[in-house]
């Protein structure tokens, strides 16, 4: 009973973090007292978050799909308490359930505090959630997407490594470089020619930084993006929703990971917060000492 | 002006290692040396701080004018450069040189270094004391030209790296050589030629 009042407590407190439709919420504890109804939803449901025009354009270079994750937490006869993640983002989720003839569905809001809320409508077919969202806002660049979700376990596991099929380069930021050419008459011209995405070395499928305590010379041969990855690999095994779009190119597309929290910094074994500073003198040294004159 | 802009560059590097800090710049990534081998901060510090009165009274030595106005300059800073790569910068350099960065490929280059800088830097000292203007020339020559390799490695990191991205430890390992090797050999054509 404690916990269900501490879970029906949550989204209002969420909420009042916020100072957005506080007083309405409070009505909310009086339903602590109705049973709950299929609990057998109460979970991660994880999948792509796309839009229509996403699913279409098939390149190489494009961002990876966004990763939904919704998490119910309470279902009751009027309401659903949930939590939506996605590009680092997470949002309280409340709702309503409607079980028409077998067929169940969800109709779950964005408090609307926040320019990207939204409104989800899902409908549970088979295994799977699938449903759309529409921005609040239409201004938003993409205010409709959909999704398809399954439910997953989420569970820290340090054994966990980036799939080594899929690329790691960023696609999100480049440097261009110049290139000079000299031309009949003599001139010689700089382009802007070629761009340089920086791409990851094999290291980061084979440095774990949540088993293994990292010595100096593991490191030293890694570039900063390498350095980043493999510290990240360690936030994502504990369910960090990344914030960046270069994180989330790299991890949304993976399997094992789900974006969980928005802080993990209190789950941190002692072997990783030893390994994260280590790796973060080293990404220091590289950011000062890469390209610039000096060692 | 060439020299004084990449001596420029070299005083900005030394002054990141003041005040004296056990962690702050290249030694963010030495902390293993650091910590586990005494002497290697100390003697670092000799390194990084002679290095710059090494290279100061480098560039004075070759000039014309004031080898044939003022012999006096000549001599007084050349006691200085004498003193302080035998007893400072070139002992301290091989003692690093064994802790290189960039494994045996690294640690090889940077011992040679500093034996080879040790002896042409004895060599001229020898002969000037015996009087052998012409020699005590080219062994200077040939120490200064292994002088020059702390501006010219660094010089040739910013470029390896702007050309092509290696891995830190891959550049390590090749300015280890091409730090000082075409320096000394631009030394030897220089002798070779009698432009000395």
């Amino acid at each position: 009973m404690k916990r269900i009042l501490l879970l029906a407590l949550f989204p209002i407190l969420m909420l009042s973090c916020r100072d957005a439709k506080k007083a309405s919420e409070e009505k909310k504890v009086v339903l602590v007292a109705q049973p709950e109804i299929h609990k057998e939803l109460y979970g991660f449901w994880v999948g792509d978050f796309y839009t229509a025009e996403q699913l279409e354009y098939d390149g190489d270079m494009q961002d990876a799909f966004e990763k939904l994750n919704i998490n119910i937490k309470k279902i009751t006869k009027d309401t659903v308490i949930a939590q939506s993640v996605v590009s680092g983002n997470s949002r309280p989720l409340l709702g309503k359930l409607s079980a028409d003839g077998g067929r169940i569905t969800f109709v779950l809001d964005e408090p609307g505090s926040n320019k990207y809320d939204g409104k989800f409508d899902i409908t549970l077919v088979g295994d799977t959630l699938i449903g759309k969202w529409n921005a609040h806002n239409k201004e938003l660049k993409w205010p409709e997407k959909e999704f398809k979700l399954l439910k997953k376990k989420f569970e820290y596991n340090a054994s966990l490594m980036l799939p080594t099929e899929a690329n790691y380069v960023d696609w999100s930021d480049h440097k261009m470089i110049q290139r000079v050419d000299t031309a009949a008459d003599g001139k010689i011209d700089t382009l802007d020619g070629n761009a340089f995405y920086r791409s990851a070395s094999n290291q980061i499928f084979k440095l774990n930084a949540s088993t293994h305590l990292l010595k100096e010379e593991d490191v030293k041969n890694l570039r900063k993006l390498d350095l980043q990855i493999i510290k990240n690999t360690i936030f994502a095994r504990h369910g960090y929703a990344f914030k960046k779009q270069t994180f989330r190119n790299f991890f949304d597309p993976v399997k094992w990971y789900v974006p969980v929290k928005n802080n993990v910094d209190d789950d941190l074994t002692p072997i990783e917060n030893k390994n994260i500073k280590l790796l973060d003198r080293f990404t220091k040294y590289a950011e000062d000492n890469y390209d610039a004159f000096g060692r | 002006m060439f020299f004084a802009y990449f001596f420029m560059l070299m005083v900005q590097l030394t002054l990141r290692y003041i005040p004296l800090s056990s962690d702050v710049s290249f030694l963010q990534i030495k902390q293993t040396e650091v910590s586990s081998i005494k002497a290697y901060l100390p003697i670092f510090y000799v390194h990084v701080y002679t290095a710059i009165f090494v290279l100061l009274a480098g560039f004075t030595q070759f000039n014309a004018e004031i080898l044939a106005r003022y012999p006096k300059i000549h001599r007084r800073l050349g006691y200085l450069y004498v003193v302080f790569v035998l007893l400072l910068a070139s002992p301290s350099g091989i003692f690093i040189g064994w802790f290189a960065n960039g494994g045996l490929m690294a640690k090889t280059s940077f011992i040679i270094l500093g034996i080879l800088w040790f002896w042409f830097t004895s060599k001229a000292t020898l002969l000037i004391l015996k009087r052998k203007i012409t020699a005590h020339k080219k062994f200077m020559y040939r120490s200064f030209a292994l002088a020059a390799s702390a501006i010219t490695l660094r010089l040739w990191k910013v470029i390896l790296v702007y050309l092509f991205h290696p891995a830190p430890m891959d550049v390590y390992q090749i300015i280890a050589w091409l730090g000082w090797i075409p320096n000394l050999l631009i030394a030897e054509w220089l002798i070779k030629r009698k432009i000395i």
